[in-house]
């Protein structure tokens, strides 16, 4: 009988103590303790995202909130986990990184509902109003500034013969990867002398891209430039011409600005990076939630952070980040 | 035309991932010239070792009708374990001590911290009878999450030329990552063929219960198969990061994926007890050959997911049929 007696009582017990503190807990945090800001980021597989989420928390926390970061492991449902977790333990606003630009609206809107502002961070989500602002880091435009610079930097051919170059695409189902595409295509589209022999995704992965340029290698060993839809890929397709002993012949274009990238940019291996700045971006996040905690409401709903073109022309000005 | 048919079947079932092997490159060298050449040939060679290495591992797993789905954060985490003992050594401000690594010293530890997290998994699928897609689905995401930890989610880079050798140089005219893979095959075909270990293998996969009652030690032979799986990914993982010249901590992510279409496609049952390791090379070299082939013909990377995808399951299908026949 007594076996019987016990599995049943226990767990309620359990249930009313902690319903007793979470009850408690939950009072005094609004009153007494400081206002509460969600860092829910799509990644922290990738430093970039580790600096934005890390920037955006500790920025929170120099204006003197307490800061928390969830990483949603790009996975939407994950997000939403988030989201739901953020609202209900009452956290007061939330910077936001999102892992989809359609599968995350849902979640904003739900934390606009419970009157939470949401302040999206480099990617954007698709719907106008949902979020209090996005701050966005403008790929098109920044991948326009790369195609002037590869334009202007492979030289035409005596021969009077087409410049082939090669395109790798990120992930063939992201906002980013089309958007950094049309804004180089925009500029080297209106180049005939300019010939994309190949144009191969390689998802944003080093190896991925080292592998997919050694057989674009093997197919087309005579062209002159590759541009790449991020920086780790710029560094592993580097890695495939170095090994084909075409580092004078291929000129390689990278968009990111990673730290390996600059520097490879300084030792003359790369030759130009969109240097997207996710410290600028965090900070104006959390700056922009320190401004709605003291009561201002209008906000731009996109706000572009310019995205700054680091080449051989100019790297001097960045030394001081490889230090 | 029916006696020719019933000669000739045997050699067709024992032969058939060869022949679509065959078949493949036909196909692409009619369509590609740059794809019969030794250069190309390396190429391909070079790329598909790393998925060797964790493939003949999964097909000891999957032998004994396991699985394990821990091989690409395994592969990650032994990585960079090796590129940051390498790079930054193991310092002790307590102690004030600070123990270096050699080359060797860091390999050595990467397939120790594989091993490791191998041994892990047999003991967990044996000592708590858990079915072997939870246990290592448990460890992906654990040794995904070490990984994160230690590289504090960046990469670890400049681990000097004689490290990075070990993916980018030669030996004798052939890539070195060639013959590291090359001489694991060979040594596992003869463990399998040649020692009992390897008929235990079979014998646990075609019938558990039989191989118990005939005094196999079913829980020693599971946790050797899974420490020997989580040791060939770090070896990939060293081959991965010393290509790279960089321990990426989202390195092997969906590798798992990459070695079970190797393990499938190469004839090996998922219910365990049949297949070879020669198949899974043979499956692996047909993946290679269809990632450069795909390439080379500038095939949209839409198209590419697709055919991939259908191939598997082509394989499969003939595989079944096969087995029927038998």
């Amino acid at each position: 009988m007594n076996q019987a007696f016990f599995p049943k009582k226990i767990p309620l017990f359990a249930l009313i103590i902690t319903l007793l503190i979470f009850g408690g807990c939950q009072k005094t945090s609004s009153e007494n303790q400081p206002k509460q800001v969600a860092v829910i980021i799509s990644t922290l597989n990738n430093p970039w995202f580790v600096v934005l989420a890390e920037t955006a928390a500790a920025q929170a926390k120099s204006l003197g909130y307490e800061a928390k970061i969830f990483d949603s492991q790009n996975n939407t449902a994950l997000e939403t986990d988030h989201f739901e977790n953020a609202i209900v333990s009452g956290f007061d606003a939330i910077l936001f990184n999102p892992t989809d630009a359609d599968g995350s609206v849902v979640n904003v809107l739900k934390a606009k509902e419970a009157g939470i502002p949401v302040f999206c961070m480099d990617r954007e989500v698709n719907s106008s109003g949902a979020a209090t602002s996005q701050i966005l880091s403008d790929n098109y435009a920044g991948c326009v500034a790369i195609g002037k610079y590869f334009v202007q930097t492979i030289p035409k051919k005596p021969s009077g013969d087409a410049i082939k170059y090669v395109e790798i695409l990120g992930l063939v189902g992201d906002n980013n990867t089309w958007n950094r595409s049309k804004g180089f295509h925009s500029v080297v589209d209106s180049y005939p002398a300019f010939k994309m022999v190949a144009q191969q995704s390689a998802d944003f992965d080093r190896n991925k891209a080292l592998e997919v340029v050694e057989s674009i290698l093997q197919a087309h060993p005579d062209i002159d430039g590759i541009f790449c839809g991020n920086d780790a890929m710029a560094m592993g397709a580097y890695q495939a011409v170095m090994a084909a002993g075409k580092t004078r012949e291929i000129k390689v274009y990278g968009f990111d600005g990673a730290l390996d990238v600059i520097e490879s940019i300084s030792n003359g291996k790369i030759m130009a990076t969109g240097l997207q700045s996710p410290e600028t971006m965090a900070k104006t996040a959390a700056l922009y939630a320190d401004d709605y905690f003291k009561g201002k409401r209008d906000f731009p709903q996109k706000m572009p952070v310019a995205v700054e073109l680091v080449s051989q022309a100019n790297i001097k000005d960045y030394s001081a980040l490889i230090k | 035309m029916q006696i020719s048919l019933q000669t000739y079947r045997p050699i067709i079932l024992k032969f058939q991932s060869l022949i679509a092997l065959l078949l493949l490159c036909i196909t692409i060298g009619v369509l590609s010239d740059k794809f019969f050449t030794v250069a190309n040939g390396w190429n391909v060679l070079r790329q598909i070792s790393v998925n060797i290495c964790i493939s003949v591992g999964m097909t000891l797993v999957v032998l004994t009708a396991g699985i394990d789905l821990s091989v690409g954060s395994v592969l990650a985490l032994s990585g960079a374990i090796a590129a940051g003992l390498l790079r930054n050594g193991i310092e002790l401000p307590a102690n004030n001590l600070y123990i270096g690594f050699t080359v060797f010293g860091a390999i050595v530890a990467g397939i120790l911290t594989g091993s490791l997290l191998g041994w892990f998994n047999g003991w967990a699928i044996t000592r708590f009878k858990l079915p072997p897609f939870v246990a290592t689905l448990a460890m992906l995401t654990i040794a995904r999450g070490l990984t994160m930890l230690w590289t504090e989610g960046f990469p670890i880079t400049g681990l000097g030329d004689s490290f990075t050798f070990l993916g980018t140089g030669w030996f004798l005219g052939i890539p070195l990552p060639v013959w590291i893979s090359g001489g694991i095959v060979l040594v596992t075909v003869l463990l399998m063929d040649q020692t009992r270990f390897g008929r235990y293998v079979y014998a646990i996969g075609g019938s558990e219960s039989a191989a118990r009652l005939s005094g196999v030690n079913i829980n020693r032979i599971k946790i050797g198969v899974y420490t020997l799986a989580g040791a060939l990914a770090a070896v990939g993982g060293l081959l991965v990061t010393s290509r790279l010249d960089s321990a990426q901590p989202n390195a092997g992510t969906s590798y798992e994926l990459d070695s079970i279409a190797a393990v499938v496609i190469g004839g090996t049952s998922l219910s365990g007890g049949r297949g070879s390791i020669l198949g899974t090379v043979q499956g692996a070299v047909i993946i290679g050959v269809l990632n450069n082939g795909l390439v080379l013909l500038n095939v949209s990377p839409f198209w590419q997911q697709v055919v991939k995808g259908i191939v598997i399951l082509l394989a499969v299908i003939i595989d079944k049929s096969s087995a029927k026949g038998e």
